[in-house]
């Protein structure tokens, strides 16, 4: 990044070098200590405090949890090939699926492409740990650390497309304009960091996620809480740059201008707006010096790299991002989701159960687990919860089309969670003989968003944001209970 | 926004206070309704299939008929006991909902029972009173500072500042005053050469400078791009199909449309008929047509395995929730899975009102300019093609000769299509393959025939250049609509017609079954107590940043009082005795001391009312996002003033455009096109233009009917370091060179700078100084 050390400087210089203090709680009379606007200083403009909408605020009950990481696996990853075993399923395979199952279901694809007949599993499993977890042979580096995770078999969704689905697992709700998870917890408990985004996005893979911005949109909450995509490319947020002509002290220069200017007017007008963009403003040109820091990652030890198995620090990947996303907890940062495309393995050309899924595993296992290592041996796991998972899941009954794969389910998939308080050593749910549907413990998404709230301190039911005469919810109107089953 | 919220309850317990503690009898509608409401009635009232206890305390009568309320004795009465019971197990409301009564409201409770327990039906379902504006001149004294005036908003205004003793604030500066109007009126701030022009007229005569400036400013044709973009986005219009693929649509010729339909000042009840139901009116123009688009602004689903009659079904929704919060300011959507539970409205109501929704194809239509235009470029072609068709039948030997003599040689060296045609038997040829024979033939040499087949293909080519925009048409035959439980398209139940909620007005239908006129009418109706009251104060909502009532989406049981009850009902009767014509109602606000004021903050207006709900002052609004492109456009000089037509690519950072499934593209627009207002640009929903986006401008997902303003570190790096806002700086830099910092600052802010402020600037390089100045919360704020 251009200037970085220069920009650093001039921070260092000019402005609260001490990252610890919010500018949450900054009077302005601090910032007219510097003696420029003694004369304008009013008995009124002495009471006015800079806000920011970001400042960390108490949760309803004391939290466990004060980060998330969700590890978004864009498509739905087949469930039956990763982590629930089936013997039956090979047993029948080729054979329909009995009609019991299916009537009256409706699933993506029926008129076209949609099969009845069962496929058994494509890969070999093995239970491991002391939890005897059932894993494949995909995900080895998953297997060995079973008895970290938490994992949940019998997760639920309402929605079979993909990009309502997707909305359904970030949003609560398949229409668009709802709050994403991100943006509820981080308008619900602030943030920690005061020079980055509280809620942080990470994508890798061939393409982005169906369903774009949206998914970490903050819908009807202002958007200071929506998602910041910090991208692998170019600037890691949008404009974060300064223009090209523009040294470090210019612009440090410019923002120091305009922030003279602006309390002139506030203190003209006492319109508290100007004081909340002042802050902004101060943020704004923290960022520009601690994003760029924040990507720098080849400062990271060679045991580290090698742990996640990143060979080029300055190379983008589903690998670099979980390394990026343990330096945001570490910084404070509340809420970080990584989207990593493509698992829609449906049997096309390009997404296929036989090669793509293996090699889209590869590029996940080492990572996740990496992370998970990574957080646990600097303490932050057990203030972390990780969550891994897709929109769905994949039916029993295959689908041919170039090759095999199956289509979008959402009676029964599977994620797990680590850290935060989760119960590890878990396996929670059990599916029937086909992984259809539950025969227990049945977990929508809603009960898995209010149980994620609830580690954080957030009563689900609390947090809500009168819009258009109904009261929002992350977790909608329909009686929704927090899993205690899973938890420590 | 919850600040916003918690206030106006504020007010609200106030008020009960106030009556809590006076001898004032207690008031339904003004203590009691929200008591019951947000405690009892989502159990207890309208929602038969998830009522509890079979108690209802929404009516007196079954609130009676249980014993739960014995009107003249509290002592009686269950519900008293109930809501102060110490028994967990009895006790209401129940433990685990979190809510209990205060003393104070226990007690409102008991002296409402002891009075008689009168209920009164919700103040916006029945008809605005017609009311005399208060007499402020007669009263209180006016106050040393600002003008007298006898301007029935300011009547209004004052009689409620007065009763709270507060007094207005003076008007503001007149170049606040320009600024304000250039901005609310047409979106454009004033030029230092405007400002100077008007603040001379003000020297001589303030009253007849502002009127004067007023009148010019709604004849403006960019009076209909700044207000036009407001009904924008109440009908979620976007560019592009929305869902996860996003393919770009076309359907500006509709956002033209509206613009048009503002500047004429159409009036708000034709405004609304053409937009529901103009391709059913008798001879409809082409322009009606081109109206219907409003409801074509919901999303298609373009992805893979979906269900189509799925979605079509979630676009119908989407319009019954999209008529229903625009005109009437209900939400109603929770009544597609049950009855709703705090309004009167049953499931079985709504989707009545989905029937008249339900009864339409989709399809696109090409635009001409007029029905005529359409038309006679069409009859033109047929004519063309007859005259060649003659022309050629009347050389039928000399074609015969030329074909005859045609060796394989020759054949072989004709184009495609007139081998393909040779090999055509003659009585089997198409017109079309006649003159492109003919033309390869003997027509190849003959003016006459030539210039035939040109006129015929420049007309095409005018028919195919023709936009088209999405328009509904009505099926020949309805689709039947039944009562979808709990809202899926899977599971129909009993069959519905058209129809409205039996809690308003009756729907007078011309006969047979009610279409979308009917459905418009009635939405206009002199009896609709809502229509009316909803505009007005969406409209308000624009020149003081919050409505009178301050939830303008939900004027039902759930939504605040209005701040000012008989200003919102005689601004409603106004604009319906105006001929609802939109722009008599902006003259009439606009031209109030009220609207005038200075919106500086006052010590004494910020003890008794923080936030401003009684009007001492006007409000100081960060811009939309749109007319912050806009000022920086004017400011910087760049501005073109183009209007219509097809949407815009200004830069946007790279990597924008493959954030979702789709990477679509964005090819930047070159000379004037590169510097366009806001509304004008190409907006994804999947990829919204984040310079737009960032600044709070909505996704066209649903309807919009208040924008959030919101005020975030990124709108800093934006305004920072955007190329556009790059661009902006240059060119403003380049007026500091030429006209000095102060022409700038004008340019920027509309007013002379202090000295000290332009100190500030003068230690600053040109190009720095136009960067700050483009920067100051001033520039993105009308004061």
């Amino acid at each position: 990044m251009r200037n970085n050390h220069q920009l650093r400087d001039a921070t260092r210089r000019h402005f609260f070098s001490d990252c610890g203090v919010g500018l949450g709680s900054i009077a302005l009379t601090s910032l007219m200590n510097n003696g420029r606007l003694a004369s304008a200083q009013t008995a009124d403009s002495s009471e006015q405090v800079i806000s920011n909408p970001l400042i960390p605020k108490d949760s309803h009950f004391p939290a466990k949890a004060k980060a998330v990481i969700f590890l978004f696996m864009a498509g739905g990853p087949s469930q039956l090939e990763l982590f629930d075993y089936k013997p039956k399923l090979a047993e029948l395979s080729g054979q329909p699926i009995p009609e019991s199952y299916i009537a009256g279901k409706r699933f993506a694809f029926m008129n076209s492409s949609h099969r009845i007949n069962l496929l058994g599993p494509k890969r070999t499993f093995r239970q491991h740990g002391e939890s005897g977890a059932w894993v494949s042979d995909l995900l080895p580096q998953t297997a060995s650390m079973v008895d970290d995770l938490c994992i949940v078999k019998t997760c639920k969704t309402d929605l079979f497309n993909h990009a309502p689905a997707k909305l359904f697992m970030n949003t609560g709700s398949g229409l668009f304009g709802r709050p994403s998870m991100g943006s509820w917890i981080t308008y619900g408990l602030g943030s920690e960091c005061d020079n980055l985004p509280g809620f942080v996005v990470l994508q890798s893979g061939p393409r982005g996620p169906r369903g774009g911005a949206v998914l970490w949109g903050s819908g009807i909450l202002p958007t200071t809480y929506q998602g910041v995509p910090l991208r692998s490319t170019g600037d890691p947020i949008l404009n974060l740059s300064s223009p090209v002509d523009v040294t470090a002290d210019q612009q440090r220069g410019v923002v120091d201008a305009v922030r003279e200017l602006n309390l002139k007017r506030l203190v003209a007008t006492g319109d508290q707006e100007i004081a909340t963009r002042i802050s902004a403003y101060e943020m704004a040109y923290r960022m520009q010096s601690s994003a760029p820091d924040l990507m720098e990652t080849s400062s990271e030890s060679k045991e580290t790299l090698s742990l996640y198995g990143i060979q080029d620090p300055g190379e983008s990947s589903f690998a670099r991002n979980c390394l990026l996303a343990r330096r945001l907890v570490e910084r404070g940062v509340r809420f970080i989701q990584l989207y990593h495309t493509n698992w829609d393995h449906h049997g096309g050309p390009t997404e296929n159960l036989e090669t793509h899924l293996p090699s889209i595993c590869q590029e996940i296992d080492r990572p996740c687990m990496a992370l998970i290592r990574d957080l646990q041996q600097r303490g932050l796991l057990e203030n972390t919860i990780v969550i891994w998972g897709g929109e769905f899941g994949r039916t029993p009954m295959g689908e041919v089309r170039e090759s095999t794969g199956r289509n979008h389910h959402i009676d029964a998939f599977t994620m797990w969670m680590a850290g935060g308080g989760f119960r590890p050593g878990t396996v929670f749910g059990e599916t029937d003989e086909f992984g259809f549907g539950p025969v227990d413990n049945p977990i929508h998404v809603h009960d898995l968003h209010a149980t994620i709230l609830h580690q954080l301190g957030i009563d689900h039911e609390r947090l809500s944001v009168r819009f258009q005469g109904l009261d929002f919810r992350l977790t909608g109107v329909e009686p929704v209970h927090v899993v205690n089953e899973i938890l420590l | 926004m919850l600040t916003l919220i918690a206030s106006c309850l504020g007010i609200v317990l106030t008020g009960q206070i106030a009556e809590a503690q006076s001898a004032v009898k207690v008031s339904f509608n003004q203590s009691i309704r929200r008591i019951l409401y947000e405690n009892c009635v989502s159990c207890h009232g309208p929602d038969a299939a998830h009522r509890k206890a079979e108690l209802r305390l929404d009516e007196r009568e079954s609130a009676i008929a249980s014993g739960a309320i014995v009107p003249g004795n509290p002592g009686d009465s269950s519900l008293l006991e109930r809501v102060t019971s110490h028994d967990d197990k009895l006790v209401m409301p129940p433990k685990d909902t979190g809510k209990s009564l205060t003393p104070v409201q226990v007690d409102l409770l008991r002296r409402w029972i002891a009075e008689g327990a009168e209920y009164q039906k919700h103040w916006a379902y029945l008809r605005p009173d017609c009311l005399e504006p208060p007499d402020t001149v007669s009263g209180k004294p006016e106050s040393p500072g600002h003008q007298r005036s006898d301007h029935p908003i300011d009547r209004f205004v004052r009689h409620r500042l007065s009763a709270a003793g507060l007094t207005p604030s003076p008007m503001a500066a007149p170049e606040t005053l320009i600024r304000r109007l250039h901005l609310d009126l047409i979106g454009l701030p004033p030029t230092p050469e405007e400002i100077d022009e008007f603040l001379n007229n003000f020297g001589r005569d303030p009253r007849v400078a502002i009127e004067a400036k007023v009148d010019e400013l709604l004849a403006s044709p960019h009076y209909g791009e700044r207000w036009g973009r407001w009904w924008l986005d109440q009908a979620r219009y976007a560019d592009s199909h929305g869902y996860s693929i996003d393919a770009p649509r076309q359907i500006w010729p509709w956002r033209d449309w509206v613009i048009s339909a503002l500047n004429t000042d159409m009036s708000f009840d034709e405004f609304t008929l053409e937009q529901l139901a103009g391709d059913l009116l008798p001879d409809a123009s082409e322009s009606q047509k081109v109206a219907t688009g409003f409801h074509r602004n919901t999303q298609i689903n373009q992805e893979g395995g979906i269900d189509p009659e799925q979605f079509r079904i979630d676009s119908v929704f989407d319009r019954v929730a999209t008529t229903s919060s625009v005109w009437l300011g209900l939400t109603i959507g929770c009544a597609q899975c049950h009855d709703h539970k705090f309004d009167p409205i049953t499931q079985k109501e709504y989707y009545q009102l989905f029937a008249f929704l339900n009864d339409q194809d989709e399809p696109s239509m090409k635009v001409f300019g007029s029905a005529e235009d359409g038309q006679r470029l069409n009859e033109q072609v047929r004519q063309l093609e007859q005259a060649a068709a003659n022309y050629i039948r009347e050389r039928q030997s000399v074609l015969g000769d030329w074909e005859a003599g045609l060796n394989d040689k020759d054949r072989e060296s004709l184009p495609k299509e007139v081998i393909t045609a040779l090999k055509e038997g003659a009585k089997k040829r198409s017109d079309a393959q006649w003159r492109s024979l003919f033309g390869a033939g003997p027509g190849k040499t003959d003016l006459d025939f030539q210039k035939i087949v040109e006129d015929l293909k420049s007309i095409r080519n005018q028919i195919d250049s023709a936009p088209t925009t999405l328009v509904f048409q009505e099926r020949a035959s309805p689709r039947k609509s039944t009562i979808l439980i709990k809202g899926d398209f899977t599971r129909p139940d009993a069959e519905v017609f058209p129809g409205t909620p039996a809690l308003l007005h009756p729907l007078e239908s011309s006969g047979g079954r009610a279409n979308r006129i009917d459905l418009a009418r009635w939405l206009t109706s002199r009896e609709n107590p809502l229509t009316a009251r909803v505009i007005v104060n969406r409209i308000w909502q624009q020149y003081f940043g919050r409505g009178i009532v301050e939830t303008e989406s939900d004027f039902g049981s759930q939504g605040t009082l209005p701040s000012h009850p008989e200003l919102l009902d005689w601004l409603a009767i106004e604009f319906m005795d105006q001929g609802w014509s939109m722009k008599r109602l902006h003259r009439l606000i606009v031209t109030s001391a009220t609207y005038q004021q200075s919106s500086t903050e006052r010590t004494d207006l910020r003890a008794k009312d923080p936030h401003n709900y009684l009007l001492g002052r006007q409000q100081r609004l960060r811009l939309e996002a749109e007319l912050i492109r806009d000022a920086a456009l004017v400011a910087s000089g760049l501005l073109s003033k183009k209007m219509g037509g097809p949407p815009v690519y200004p830069p946007i950072p790279d990597g924008v455009m493959g954030t979702g499934q789709v990477k679509h593209a964005w090819n930047v627009s070159q000379g004037e096109d590169r510097y366009r207002r806001g509304c004008y640009t190409f907006a994804f929903r999947a990829s919204p233009p984040p310079v737009l986006n960032v600044f709070d401008a909505p996704d066209g997902y649903s309807t919009c009917t208040r924008r959030l303003r919101s005020n975030t570190p990124l709108q800093a790096l934006t305004l920072l370091n955007d190329q556009t806002s790059i661009e902006f700086a240059g060119a403003l830099k380049l007026l500091i060179e030429n006209k000095g910092l102060e022409y700038a600052f004008r340019r920027c802010t509309s007013r002379v700078p202090q000295q000290d402020e332009l100190s500030v600037l003068e230690t600053l390089s040109s190009a720095d100084a136009a960067r700050v100045l483009l920067n100051l919360d001033e520039t993105i704020s009308r004061e």
